[in-house]
């Protein structure tokens, strides 16, 4: 990279489980939300930034431009340009990495990496059959044929669909995806329920010591994460039922993310940047890496991001050992136990044409400040809501502690970055 | 603003229901001198209705913030302008008094999960050449702090009040080509009649529309106000005054006109027939120091 490029800082709404507080807010609210935070924050107001790339896993079509809508809803300069992007539950830190990218190439000097998503307010469509009739009528020259169109219309073709969370070529949800890897790795019911009551406790400690105070601004009667229990216990957890992989399965609600809204975003700049507007820079953007899975053959969906670590560390000269801190999406605890078990597997390792293992982790230094099973998980958001949280966590262990994000994402891909302090 | 004047105050434990106090502000104004109640009508502690002011904010095209809009402030005091005008003590009534101006301060951004002091009286009961004018004064407070001021002007056709109308100064318009155009749908009346809780049939019911010399229903002058200040949010910073003077009614449905532009002391806009030669409303926002 030719520039050097640092986060400045960050700002999401607190996150809330779907159909809670923000069953009436928008994408286009909560994204505007968490930018004006953001602009406020930074003392932005009114000025031009060079991009803001935000995007949604669960969008309307009327939003094709929600990013842009929402910079002209901001306070920032309308003269702000803005894109969509959509990477599924890895959109947030694809976001950063397409800003951090423009920047390090010199083509922007500063931006705005956002991600959004309400599971409230999800986009329910008409049955593909109706569709088609609906645009044959639309094409329709006379009344004569726009009378047959309507006529092939039958009461099935007429329940409205709800967006599934199905992988469109195994028809298996999410979480019965993880709940094979689960079975495939070992992972128990017990090491679930601690990494999750870990979450709960360590999001907690963040809060009461102020850690989030510059990271997130109240919404809707909401100040702070809705999700969080921090008076949950592996007891308690292991009470519920579980939620995947049938009668006898480990997952469960507690140990699974919910279904939840939120918004998050990242000030991304040139250090000159920064230094112009009295920013403090937190960590810079080190490099990243995507990778991908052949789950329809039968590979474990959500461990794409272990790949994309192996090579990323080799690329970077880095071992697991020269990383301070990890930031590993917990979209299921069992996928973040998975994740761990396949890094320390020398055969897997080598499968994915890597040189050998890629470590031991020592869970003292990963997620730090919870994640995403205490915070909630509205997917376009989480790596949002992880790159300044990571930045500020490096920031605070001083200059040259290093970071890694890994974020799985549907369709058996993922995304890994490495963030150092500066 | 004129000097403060101890006057009564009447304090209600919550904020009126419209359908009584309605009914008696329907009966329209007997023609002679118009009175008005010289208390002042306070509820206090009004929690904000999130879900109503969703929907307020999805039929008015507000983004939900945690910030609320002037206007939405404004909806929340209006029970107690029709109290205030439903009084036995006034003789001025609410239907048949047309909205001519507005004016609203917001001093402070006010969050949604702010209990709200709501307070309203009426003043500058004054002569107009086609009857009488009135100001209805609001404020919204938090803790003894005023956050939001609003005065709302209403002209009285047919009632007298003793003096001289003053010469009535029109607002300047400049007919300009619109830079945005509004389609507004034969349902929207209703739809803000249902946040606003304001029942007059006159935005809804096209007989109603046709007894006060309107050929269709007309939207409410503070939904054109609402979408206009809409337009323009993220522009105008957390403490603002907005004015608008309601020049004449939008018919539904009916496609206006709107345009804004900046300039250094703030923002002005105004909504205007389709092709921009005359105004439906005007109006200009500042920064509140």
């Amino acid at each position: 990279m030719h520039h050097k490029v640092v986060v400045v800082g960050g700002n999401r709404i607190p996150f809330a489980k779907a159909g809670g507080p923000y069953a009436q807010a928008s994408n286009h609210d909560m994204l505007t939300a968490a930018l004006d935070g953001l602009v406020a924050r930074t003392g932005l107001s009114g000025s031009r930034v060079g991009e803001v790339a935000g995007g949604a896993v669960l969008k309307h079509p009327n939003d094709f431009n929600l990013t842009r809508e929402a910079v002209l809803s901001s306070a920032l300069s309308p003269l702000t340009p803005a894109c969509d992007l959509q990477q599924a539950c890895a959109t947030g830190l694809e976001t950063t990495m397409y800003i951090a990218n423009k920047i390090a190439l010199g083509q922007l000097d500063s931006g705005i990496a956002a991600g959004v998503d309400s599971a409230s307010d999800a986009p329910i469509t008409v049955s593909d059959p109706l569709r088609r009739i609906l645009l044959e009528a639309s094409r329709a020259r006379s009344a004569k044929q726009r009378i047959a169109a309507f006529a092939k219309i039958r009461p099935s073709h007429l329940a409205p669909l709800a967006p599934r969370v199905a992988e469109p070529r195994t028809g298996l949800s999410m979480g019965e995806h993880q709940a094979l890897t689960t079975t495939r790795w070992g992972i128990t019911r017990e090491a679930q329920d601690e990494l999750a009551a870990a979450s709960h406790h360590r999001l907690a400690e963040a809060w009461d010591r102020g850690f989030f105070d510059d990271l997130v601004t109240p919404y809707l009667r909401v100040a702070k994460d809705a999700l969080l229990r921090p008076d949950t216990s592996v007891e308690r957890l292991a009470a519920l039922k579980p939620a995947f992989g049938g009668p006898d399965g480990t997952m469960t609600a507690g140990n699974s993310t919910a279904l939840s809204d939120g918004a998050a975003a990242t000030l991304l700049a040139t250090e000159e940047w920064a230094a112009e507007h009295h920013l403090t820079p937190w960590a810079r953007i080190v490099d990243a890496e995507v990778a991908a899975v052949d789950h329809p053959a039968g590979e474990d969906l959500l461990l794409a991001p272990v790949g994309a670590t192996g090579r990323l560390l080799a690329r970077q000269g880095l071992t697991v050992d020269d990383i301070d801190l990890f930031e590993i999406h917990e979209a299921f605890a069992s996928t973040v136990l998975a994740t761990l078990e396949a890094w320390q597997d020398e055969d897997y390792c080598r499968d994915l044409g890597l040189d050998g293992a890629i470590g031991t982790l020592d869970r003292a230094r990963l997620n730090v400040a919870g994640s995403s099973l205490a915070v909630g998980h509205p997917f376009a958001a989480t790596g949002a809501r992880i790159v300044p949280t990571l930045a500020k966590l490096l920031h605070e262990r001083g200059p040259g502690s290093r970071g890694l994000i890994s974020v799985c994402a549907a369709g058996g891909q993922g995304v890994v970055a490495i963030l150092e302090a500066v | 603003m004129p000097a403060a004047v101890e006057r009564p105050v009447e304090r209600l434990d919550g904020l009126p229901a419209m359908g009584a106090s309605f009914a008696r502000a329907l009966v329209p104004s007997r023609k002679g001198e118009a009175r008005v109640p010289s208390h002042a009508v306070r509820v206090e502690g009004v929690r904000q209705d999130l879900d109503r002011l969703a929907e307020y904010s999805r039929v008015c095209g507000y983004t939900l913030r945690n910030a609320v809009p002037a206007t939405w402030i404004h909806v929340l005091t209006f029970p107690l302008h029709v109290s205030l005008l439903g009084d036995r003590r006034s003789s001025v009534r609410l239907v048949g008094a047309v909205h001519a101006s507005n004016s609203m301060t917001m001093h402070r951004a006010v969050a949604t999960a702010e209990a709200l002091d709501l307070e309203v009286h009426a003043e500058g009961l004054r002569p107009h050449a086609r009857g009488a004018m009135l100001d209805l004064v609001g404020t919204a407070s938090v803790d003894g702090e005023t956050v939001w001021e609003g005065v709302s002007t209403y002209l009285v056709a047919g009632m007298r009040v003793p003096g001289e109308p003053a010469p009535v100064e029109r607002e300047p318009f400049d007919p300009q080509p619109p830079l945005a155009l509004w389609r507004l749908a034969p349902d929207l009346g209703r739809r803000y009649r249902r946040v606003s809780q304001d029942p007059n049939p006159i935005h809804t019911n096209r007989v109603a529309a046709k007894a006060f010399g309107f050929a269709r229903p007309i939207i409410h002058g503070m939904w054109t106000h609402a979408h206009a200040l809409a337009a323009l949010e993220g522009r105008h910073g957390e403490s603002y005054s907005a004015h608008v003077a309601f020049v004449k009614p939008v018919l539904l449905p009916s496609t206006v006109g709107f345009r804004a532009t900046a300039h250094a002391e703030g923002l002005d806009a105004a909504v205007t027939t389709r092709d921009g030669s005359k105004p439906h409303l005007l109006m200009s926002v500042r920064r509140a120091s």
